[in-house]
């Protein structure tokens, strides 16, 4: 199901799915500002990778998210650097957003949702991939893979539980399954499946 | 190894692997029958064509079941949990706004209780036996159960009570058939004739005996529909059952709803005065006719419309 634009954009078909179910369930106007703040996180990562020198050769959407692949080597602190900057592009999108008062309040909500999102500590989101490099930095890579893989995967299990508990709370919400899914996936190869690292 | 990162690039993409590959390579595989992604699209496509003929024949030999499964099924997909609420309940404590706790109680309801404004799910008869089946509604219905103790209990010692109708032992939960005195000025939303009360009824089109919770006022499409009351505009909305319908909230903790309009004129937070023209009758929604189906809220109770639409 992989679409290709041109030598460097895959948009999967799932992900079309999925962005026409979140339209009919939510609407326009709220796919639009998810978007944005989608757009920016992953502008957040490209500026801070062009800026280290990094070239990205590809880039892959899918429903769990987009993935950019880069030649070039990084070292940890860039590498960090490069992951942590798309949180903090939406976040301070965000904070700017609700100083601006009220027509974007709502706006400057899904960019600090979509930031801290993304900060959770589960690979392969931004917040698991911090996690990795840091302890990897700090303590050496087998170390940092360990600890990662640990707390990633714990925390994918409760993620996982979680989303499939709010879905069945609130009686629908399905656009949440891909969520559950790509939780229960992040807690089965970290506990379950081959450490491949990165 | 050109024909290898030939076939490579095959594997990957839909139509320009093709192109590129050249006829050395393509020529080999089309000797077979059907090449490998050939053999997959065939796949879906029988696969598709499969759920496509069981769908219909199970409609054709089940109508009934099939109905009330989609019907099911469609409940469920549009329950959903109010997103835009969340955003900006999350965006007023990034501006400062809200402390977190104040936050996390707005995020909780915006997830938990979304429907909450208008009431609208346990209000509609036709979506009833759905929700009822629903966990996340039965913690609604005992949040009102208290909020319902609550306001008898103020209302005992206010004194604001008329009469009372009659008692009804097998009133649902949320209804109250009081008469309460309202306090503010008020007039009638359509001068038609009442074509169905308040109360018990056998229902339109399901056929079976249904609590109906507001009045219904026949009049022609297109019918201009009065304010009720001086307030604020709520909500504005589109449901399966309500067609398109408005909430106005009025002082002292009263809303009024406005059902199967033709056309809605004001739109969400507009301030609206009595007798203001803010929507025209129509028959959107489950209706068997133009009709306005008029509902009177205090804090989530249902109460009878009849005395003061009557009265007018």
């Amino acid at each position: 199901m992989w679409r290709r634009y041109d030598g460097t954009l895959h948009i999967s078909g799932g992900f079309w799915l999925l962005l026409g179910w979140f339209l009919y369930a939510n609407g326009w106007w709220l796919l639009l500002t998810v978007l944005a703040a989608a757009g920016l996180h992953e502008c957040g990562h490209y500026a801070v990778l062009r800026l280290l020198g990094a070239r990205v050769v590809s880039m892959r959407v899918g429903v769990f998210g987009a993935e950019m692949k880069t030649s070039g080597a990084l070292s940890y602190a860039g590498e960090l650097a490069a992951v942590l900057a798309g949180p903090a592009a939406n976040l301070a999108a965000g904070l700017l957003l609700a100083g601006a008062g009220e027509p974007w309040i709502a706006a400057a909500g899904a960019q600090v949702v979509l930031g801290l999102f993304n900060l959770l500590p589960v690979r392969p989101l931004d917040g698991g991939r911090a996690l990795t490099l840091a302890v990897s930095w700090a303590l050496g890579p087998a170390v940092g893979e360990r600890a990662a893989g640990a707390v990633s995967g714990c925390a994918a299990v409760a993620l996982a539980c979680g989303t499939v508990w709010l879905m069945g709370k609130t009686g629908g919400s399905f656009w949440l399954l891909p969520a559950a899914a790509g939780f229960a996936a992040a807690a089965w190869r970290e506990l379950a499946g081959k450490r491949s690292f990165l | 190894m050109a024909s290898r990162q030939a076939k490579r690039k095959r594997g990957m993409t839909a139509w320009s692997g093709r192109k590129r590959s050249g006829a050395r390579v393509s020529l080999r595989q089309e000797d077979a029958a059907l090449s490998a992604r050939e053999r997959r699209w065939l796949r879906q496509l029988v696969a598709c064509g499969g759920v496509f003929v069981v769908i219909v024949a199970a409609k054709l030999i089940l109508p009934d079941r099939l109905d009330g499964l989609s019907s099911q099924l469609r409940a469920v997909l549009e329950q959903n949990m109010d997103v835009r609420e969340v955003f900006s309940a999350v965006g007023q404590a990034a501006a400062g706004e809200k402390s977190v706790d104040k936050t996390l109680d707005e995020v909780y309801r915006a997830v938990f209780h979304p429907q909450e404004d208008g009431a609208l799910q346990t209000a509609s008869p036709a979506v009833v036996p759905e929700v009822s089946e629903n966990a996340a509604m039965d913690s609604l219905r005992s949040f009102r159960t208290q909020q319902e103790a609550a306001d008898r209990e103020a209302e005992a010692s206010a004194g604001n009570l008329a009469y009372v109708l009659y008692s009804d032992q097998n009133l649902p939960e949320n209804v109250s058939m009081e008469q309460a005195i309202l306090g503010f000025s008020y007039c009638a939303p359509v001068g038609g004739t009442i074509s169905s009360g308040f109360g018990y009824r056998e229902h339109p089109t399901e056929g079976e005996e249904r609590f109906h919770y507001g009045l219904d006022l026949a009049a022609d499409t297109g019918t201009a529909i009065a304010c009720f009351a001086d307030g604020t505009v709520k909500a504005v909305g589109e449901s399966s059952s309500y067609g398109k319908y408005l909430i106005v909230s009025h002082e002292g903790g009263y809303d009024t709803l406005y059902a199967h309009c033709s056309s809605i004129d004001v739109s969400s937070g507009t301030e609206v005065c009595r007798g203001q023209t803010i929507a025209r009758v129509g028959d959107t929604g489950i209706a068997t006719g133009p009709h306005l189906h008029f509902e009177l809220h205090r804090d989530g109770v249902y109460l009878n419309p009849i005395y003061y639409v009557a009265a007018v």
